[in-house]
């Protein structure tokens, strides 16, 4: 009955974060022989049936930094196709968006929604492969249960796009994939098409607090140092090997090392699970050793004590508004994190707000507003417009698809919140979700509302769980 | 019960006499009652609210603190925390929320320490006082909680075992034997109006349940219209069964998460039994908990049932802002919202110098720097019991650090 650990999600945090990334991600370079994991599982995501809408006098975050007010935006094709004070689209769908506003869609890097899935019992439990501190071979997404009811919560939330990772109680959790927030009844068809796949390390109690109760390594932080610097050992000699011209020399292909080769190559994005500013380093000096690059380093509650070098190596940190003590590496907590981070360098810092959590998800726009209000407290001037990159373009750059969306601009998808009013407010709700140009959620229509399965007469058999 | 009057245990420890008389002037100031806001001025003198209204009168020796507008409101009080009693949730060495020997006895109160970081940092979020809790060592009791004032005195100010804790639902056993258990708890509980503790003590069921004394002493004081007694339900028929029981042996009852109460709705406002809710936990967590949604706040507030908030996690419990924002946004009226932080914890667990701005009362005010239910909102001014309260905590102390860049640590500087 003892439920010491009141936050019992937290001890399988995991980390996740990346930087622009070339989307048309191909394994093995032109002098490499190698053709790697080729197209295994690869997205087969169909965008919804779609119309072209206009939306009339909103005012718009862009997710970049830019605001404007009383603009048209009009969404064809599934794209973002003109934002411009006044927009001539005869018989194109009108919604009337004044004194209303219009964001990117929101975008989490840290989730675990599929892979812990509600209800958080043991068979749904299936976020940490851990039985080694070293899983580099499990992905994710093949674990996803397409019916978490948790996704159309977050969808209710304005998020339209997700990041899932293993958990962290590994050094190597495996492969973390993103996907769109659309109902389908199997994991590829909601895989963000093009989307690299990212690493999960995660540094600090977990791996040493897991595996060091069971009488093996790591049970130290230098023991998980020594864990990564030999898997990263035997994966630079496998890469070297898999490019060998002679294919009989090859070794067998191994699913973990096929992983950090990608790391290696540049093809699968590091988010790293690190809460300590002196471990983060020390992840950092790591990474320069093998010749790897760290997208983003996740939980970091001890960012803001190293926000320069995370500026000047172009990591970004994926955090939370205000969560602290439930560890002792989240005991350092201050709610300027995410500020200091962003304003590092003139500015130059990449901020992540990210959520970890099934309720977190559904309020990033108000985690984003602590966090800016607690960064103009100690002395900064953060612009709403500003704080709107730290849920949608930023998390889209660590995700590797900030080519795709994250922002409103000509061309990319349209994946677009419509906003009650104020973004930042608690008060205001997202009333219309679409994803590429799609209405996906409809606060005032319930047949765009998604239910899953498991929403389906669970409760009284006449009606679905939530009306 | 004998001998048991519903303030019996209200030790007030030590009240500090403050010599500054004070007046708030000029905020938008909510009773904590329930009514709606109004323009008001606070006088505050020998730690108490003396008077408030509009042009009240001072003498040259107050203080006048021009508070223009913004808007005031009592202290928060957490109703369910761990503050001084857990540092750190991970690390047992820093827990003091769980016995190996005592169950519906264990008090938390002498663990109480006034110098963990959580008082300072969720006092200058503003909450000014809170009850805390066990934890759920032992099913379905896990002990006593007290109430503390959050000045971070050593001289600790609250009130020692003011309700003990339980939960009803799922665990590896039946709940059939828990609500069993439950009873028979209640039954022992019963047994004080005839017998002594000794007698009890040898009984064979008190045995076989591994009571000790204190156990024994606490479940007679629960019964028969006791101390609140707080048990944390979802699932709709586990509400009705908790309210047969709470009939059955005369509970003062206090219900926390009810997920699942919009089903039982009639029974649960029949019963005028107050609920402990976070309304920002939508999540079916659990099969008990199906009918969780963000509408829970609205339907019971709308029945007119008394509500409370609790907080999704541990060393945040000013976040009852958040959740309770997150309510009003769904429907709550925004009065019972700022009731439920503060007059409804102080009315449901007979905190009588608490919980309101109203003459007399322990001036525990808090003057915020815009709407309090947006969590980008900040006091800026928090007092208890008449005093000003020093809004540093170790959270600011890093924040100041590492933005002062004369101050930080060159560990990495270029």
């Amino acid at each position: 009955m003892t439920n010491k650990f009141f936050l019992p999600s937290l001890l399988f945090i995991l980390v996740s974060c990346s930087e622009s990334f070339d989307i048309d991600v191909s394994f093995g370079s032109s002098d490499s022989v190698y053709q790697g994991i080729d197209n295994a599982f690869e997205s087969t995501y169909i965008p919804m049936y779609s119309q072209p809408v206009l939306f009339r006098s909103a005012n718009i975050y862009d997710g970049l930094g830019g605001e404007f007010l009383d603009y048209d935006l009009l969404l064809s094709d599934g794209v973002i196709k003109e934002i411009s004070k006044s927009i001539s689209a005869p018989g194109v769908f009108v919604i009337d968006a004044t004194d209303k506003w219009i964001t990117p869609g929101i975008i989490d890097i840290h989730s675990h929604m599929g892979v812990y899935s509600a209800p958080g019992v043991s068979t749904s439990s299936d976020g940490n492969e851990a039985t080694s501190p070293v899983t580099a071979e499990v992905w994710a997404e093949h674990s996803l249960w397409t019916q978490d009811p948790q996704f159309a919560l977050a969808l209710k939330g304005g998020v339209t796009t997700f990041h899932v990772l293993p958990g962290s109680a590994n050094l190597f959790g495996g492969r973390g994939a993103t996907f769109k927030n659309i109902s389908r009844n199997t994991i590829q068809a909601m895989k963000f098409p093009g989307a690299p796949h990212s690493l999960k390390m995660a540094c600090g109690e977990n791996p040493k607090r897991v595996y060091g109760n069971r009488r093996q390594s790591p049970s130290t932080r230098m023991g998980n140092m020594a864990g990564y610097r030999s898997a990263w050992i035997d994966a630079v000699e496998y890469a070297d090997r898999m490019n060998e011209t002679n294919e009989d020399r090859r070794p067998k292909r191994d699913l973990a090392l096929d992983t950090l080769m990608g790391v290696l190559n540049g093809e699968i994005l590091v988010q790293n699970h690190c809460y300590r500013a002196d471990e983060m380093a020390m992840m950092i000096e790591l990474s320069k050793e093998f010749d790897y690059k760290i997208t983003a380093f996740h939980h970091a509650v001890e960012a803001y004590k190293i926000a320069d070098l995370l500026a000047d190596e172009g990591i970004c940190a994926a955090l939370w508004a205000d969560w602290w003590g439930f560890k002792h590496e989240a005991y350092d907590m201050v709610q300027a994190n995410v500020a200091i981070v962003d304003q590092a360098r003139n500015g130059t810092g990449c901020a992540i707000v990210h959520s970890d959590d099934p309720v977190g998800i559904q309020h990033l726009n108000e985690e984003a507003a602590k966090a800016m209000a607690a960064g103009n407290r100690a002395g900064f001037n953060i612009s709403k417009a500003h704080a709107m990159r730290w849920i949608t373009s930023n998390p889209a750059k660590a995700a590797g698809i900030i080519d795709q969306t994250g922002s409103i601009e000509i061309g990319k998808d349209a994946d677009i919140v419509l906003w009650s009013g104020d973004p930042f407010s608690v008060y205001s709700k997202a009333e219309k979700v679409l994803i590429d140009g799609a209405m996906a959620f409809d606060i005032n229509d319930p047949k765009i509302q998604p239910i899953t399965d498991f929403d389906l007469g669970i409760i009284q058999p006449q009606k679905n769980r939530i009306q | 019960m004998k001998g048991f009057s519903k303030n019996i245990l209200l030790l007030f420890l030590t009240v500090h006499v403050s010599s500054e008389t004070i007046l708030l002037k000029g905020g938008l100031v909510h009773l904590g009652n329930g009514e709606p806001a109004t323009p008001k001025d606070i006088l505050i003198s020998d730690n108490r609210i003396a008077s408030v209204g509009k042009n009240l009168i001072i003498d040259g020796n107050t203080r006048v603190i021009e508070v223009n507008g913004l808007p005031v409101t009592p202290g928060l009080i957490s109703p369910m925390s761990n503050l001084g009693i857990v540092e750190i949730n991970s690390l047992d060495v820093t827990r003091d929320d769980e016995s190996n020997i005592l169950s519906a006895g264990f008090s938390i109160f002498n663990a109480f320490n006034p110098n963990s970081t959580g008082i300072p940092w969720n006092r200058s979020n503003g909450v000014t006082s809170a009850i805390s809790t066990p934890s759920t060592s032992f099913f379905p009791i896990f002990g006593l909680g007290s109430y503390f004032v959050l000045d971070g005195s050593l001289k600790v100010k609250g009130s020692k075992d003011i309700a003990m804790f339980g939960r009803l639902g799922s665990s590896n056993e039946s709940r059939a034997e828990t609500l069993a258990i439950l009873e028979s708890l209640l039954e022992i509980g019963r047994l004080l109006e005839n017998s002594t503790v000794d007698e009890i003590l040898n009984m064979t069921l008190a045995e076989k349940l591994e009571l000790q004394s204190a156990d024994i002493i606490a479940l007679g004081k629960v019964v028969n219209g006791g101390m609140p007694f707080v048990l944390e339900t979802n699932r709709a028929v586990d509400i009705l069964q908790a309210l047969s029981i709470k009939q059955k042996y005369s509970l003062n009852l206090v219900l926390a998460s009810v997920e699942e109460a919009p089903m039982v709705l009639d029974e649960l406002k029949e019963s005028n039994t107050p609920v402990i809710i976070d309304p920002m936990d939508n999540i079916p967590n659990s099969f008990d908990e199906l009918g969780s949604s963000l509408n829970l706040g609205k339907i019971l507030d709308e029945a007119g049932i008394s509500i409370m908030f609790s907080t999704q996690r541990s060393h945040n419990y000013h976040l009852m802002r958040q959740g309770s924002g997150n309510a009003v946004a769904h429907g709550m009226s925004y009065e019972t919202a700022i009731q439920g932080m503060t007059d409804t914890v102080a009315k449901t667990f007979q905190l009588n110098d608490r919980g309101s701005i109203e003459s007399g009362k322990f001036a525990d005010i808090i003057v915020w720097d815009g709407d309090p239910l947006e969590p980008s909102s900040f006091p800026k001014i928090v007092m208890i019991e008449g005093e000003l309260q020093d809004l540093t905590s170790r959270s600011s102390k890093l924040t100041e650090r590492y933005t002062n860049s004369e101050d930080k640590p060159s560990s990495y500087k270029h």
